[in-house]
């Protein structure tokens, strides 16, 4: 029943996308040193919501587009690409860069927290608890 | 909850493989006046499982430095030849310290986007206590 309320379903998509970015960014510094790998990233969450026009229905909130879905719980269902310059061993990965981004999702992660569970104080005032 | 899990074990292999790394570093250290010792170094490598690869990382195999060993003159050494010399090993300490730097910034980094994770994994088990 609550799978209605747009903000409940906004905040999820915001949830589910920051821990796939997450997921993305730790892939790339736990490959900082490796030879050949390139960075990845995912696109923001605002690029996908802005995309999305069929209404409050993110993509990520799809049945066909749940993280486990794909089977290995990685973020394809997001589209990931390629980004950095490489150094002369191939790698792309600036960790700097990284950290920074994954502040950034921990902070959005929080937002999306904080949107869900006033949005669930606003609910429990309207029952009268 | 899955993607958040995921990003704690790629941390942590992240941080299992620098590990090693300093391991390596630090036999190499420990053997910088070992006579006819080359340096060991590895290389890391994406985790393969089941032909698709997952993201993690691991420390390869350890390959030798195969560099010219450093030629010691001291006639009293025991394994000095006829012209009083002998072969040391060819690790360089200043390498060998950049690269147990370099490992330690790369665990930090790893350690902080597992803390990362573990928050954001304490704040969504924290809607369920309000």
């Amino acid at each position: 029943m609550f799978d209605k309320l747009e903000i409940l379903q906004m905040a999820h998509g915001m949830a589910t996308h920051a821990a796939s970015r997450q997921s993305v960014i730790a892939r790339n510094v736990a490959n900082a040193d490796t030879p050949g790998f390139r960075a990845r990233d995912i696109e923001s969450f605002a690029e996908i919501y802005r995309a999305d026009d069929g209404g409050m229905a993110l993509r990520a909130t799809r049945a066909g587009h749940l993280p486990d879905a794909g089977g290995d719980g990685t973020a394809h269902h997001f589209r990931t690409f390629r980004t950095g310059e490489a150094a002369p061993n191939g790698n792309s990965v600036a960790l700097e860069a990284e950290l920074m981004k994954s502040a950034e999702t921990k902070m959005q992660h929080d937002m999306a927290m904080a949107v869900y569970g006033s949005a669930l104080t606003v609910l429990r005032a309207s029952i009268g608890r | 909850m899955s993607d958040l899990t995921k990003t704690l074990a790629l941390a942590a292999s992240g941080m299992q493989a620098q590990g090693t790394r300093l391991r390596h570093v630090s036999e190499n250290i420990a053997n910088a006046d070992t006579p006819g010792y080359h340096r060991k170094v590895i290389s890391f490598e994406e985790v393969m499982h089941r032909g698709r690869v997952t993201g993690e990382v691991r420390a390869g195999d350890v390959s030798l430095d195969q560099s010219d060993l450093e030629d010691v003159y001291d006639p009293d050494h025991p394994m000095a030849d006829e012209t009083g010399h002998y072969d040391g090993s060819n690790v360089e300490l200043m390498i060998e310290l950049a690269d147990a730097r370099e490992a330690q910034r790369s665990y930090e980094a790893n350690l902080k986007v597992f803390d990362q994770a573990r928050q954001m994994t304490a704040g969504l088990l924290d809607l369920l206590r309000r």
